[in-house]
């Protein structure tokens, strides 16, 4: 008996000794798995935020360029809205993940963007979104 | 392996009894500690010398099996601490590279409604929406390079590729220069001109005649400058001041 005692201490100690080594380089290989893993998903949410508020932006500024360019008095208002969302753009953190109004402040932009496209009696639809253009994700 | 399956059947009312066994081996109890710590061994059941209870023996599995075992633990927790890190740092990156084509987007977008409202020139509008998907086979062609990289060095190449194309607002970039990526930076540069330009004709091809008509030539790598000059010429057509593309970058 004292026979079998002594193989399961040796099977024991090399079980820990092979588990640590196996340890290390698997938690060598996790970590730039991960790194991998989560670049490429952080990458395509990133670009569809991205995306959306630059839509945004570049439309909020063309039309405040044109407006600027034949401005009546019924554009003030238009006007108002404009600024009001490029502020709120301008103000977004659109490259944080871990921003915690991330979806409150997004809803918030993209009702404005609503507002402005009806104000200018503009289908807030076409092209705008990333799948009209051929972008699908 | 039916003989495991077997062995694990009997594990069960044999452990109960053993306990207040008397005439039990003392090695049992070392045997159930063992058991619960190594459920994924191999077990194999034999029978005990003169007749006893039937002991469980753990084969020596080797160091094969502790090893990938630790292997797939250590994977796991390694993964753990860098799944977060990596989805922040490929946000940053998504973002910051995709968004000026966002940006083009929603101004050729903004172009094509004020068409709509004030010139139902349909040739005018067709060559907006013809950039509109040229932009976006741009976008995607960006995202899928993007989310191919699997090396740092590279992305910051790409970065560096993209701010060779006069994209303003690319301030992270800047700081990420590396002078000895240069050659690097040239040929990905290249490529990427390259493959955007093959995407681009394919759009091209397809009723441009709008485009053709104009005596303006095609750059050898349209890409994103043969774009942003096409919504200049755009805009000079409708009327309107060039100032209207000044948030874009410098034309």
């Amino acid at each position: 008996m004292a026979g079998d005692q002594d193989m399961f201490d040796a099977v024991v100690m090399a079980d820990e000794r092979f588990h640590g080594e196996g340890y290390r380089e698997g938690y060598e290989e996790g970590s730039s798995l991960g790194m991998i893993e989560g670049r490429r998903h952080g990458t395509l949410h990133g670009a569809k935020v991205g995306s959306e508020i630059g839509c945004y932006q570049g439309f909020a500024f063309a039309w405040r360029g044109l407006l600027h360019s034949c401005a009546t008095e019924r554009d003030s208002k238009k006007m108002k809205v404009l600024e009001a969302l490029i502020g709120m753009i301008q103000k977004f953190p659109y490259d944080d993940p871990t921003y915690d109004k991330l979806h409150e402040d997004l809803d918030r932009i993209r009702g404005k963007f609503k507002q402005l496209c009806s104000l200018l009696n503009v289908q807030p639809d076409f092209k705008i979104s990333a799948e009209g253009s051929g972008l699908s994700f | 392996m039916s003989w495991v399956q077997a062995a694990s059947l009997v594990q069960g009312p044999e452990e109960e009894g053993d306990v207040f066994d008397e005439e039990a081996d003392e090695s049992l109890l070392v045997q159930r500690e063992w058991q619960s710590h190594m459920q994924r061994r191999v077990k194999v059941k034999l029978r005990g010398e003169g007749g006893g209870p039937l002991l469980y023996r753990v084969v020596s599995a080797g160091a094969g099996s502790c090893e990938k075992e630790g292997y797939r633990d250590g994977i796991d927790a390694g993964k753990a601490v860098t799944l977060q890190q990596g989805f922040n740092q490929g946000y940053k990156e998504g973002a910051e590279v995709i968004i000026n084509y966002g940006q083009l987007r929603g101004t050729l977008s903004a172009l094509l409604s004020w068409c709509h409202l004030h010139d139902d020139s349909s040739a005018l509008v067709s060559k907006i929406n013809n950039l509109l998907d040229a932009v976006g086979q741009c976008e995607e062609y960006v995202l899928r390079h993007l989310r191919s990289v699997t090396s740092q060095p590279h992305v910051v190449d790409l970065l560096d590729s993209l701010q060779d194309m006069d994209l303003s607002h690319v301030a992270p970039a800047e700081e990420k220069i590396d002078e000895a990526k240069d050659e690097r930076f040239c040929e990905n540069n290249a490529e990427f001109n390259k493959n955007c330009s093959k995407n681009l004709s394919q759009v091209d091809c397809s009723s441009l005649e709008c485009c053709r008509a104009q005596e303006h030539e095609r750059p050898e790598n349209p890409s994103l400058t043969w774009i942003l000059e096409q919504t200049a010429s755009l805009v000079k057509q409708l009327g309107v001041s060039i100032d209207i593309l000044q948030h874009l970058k410098q034309l």
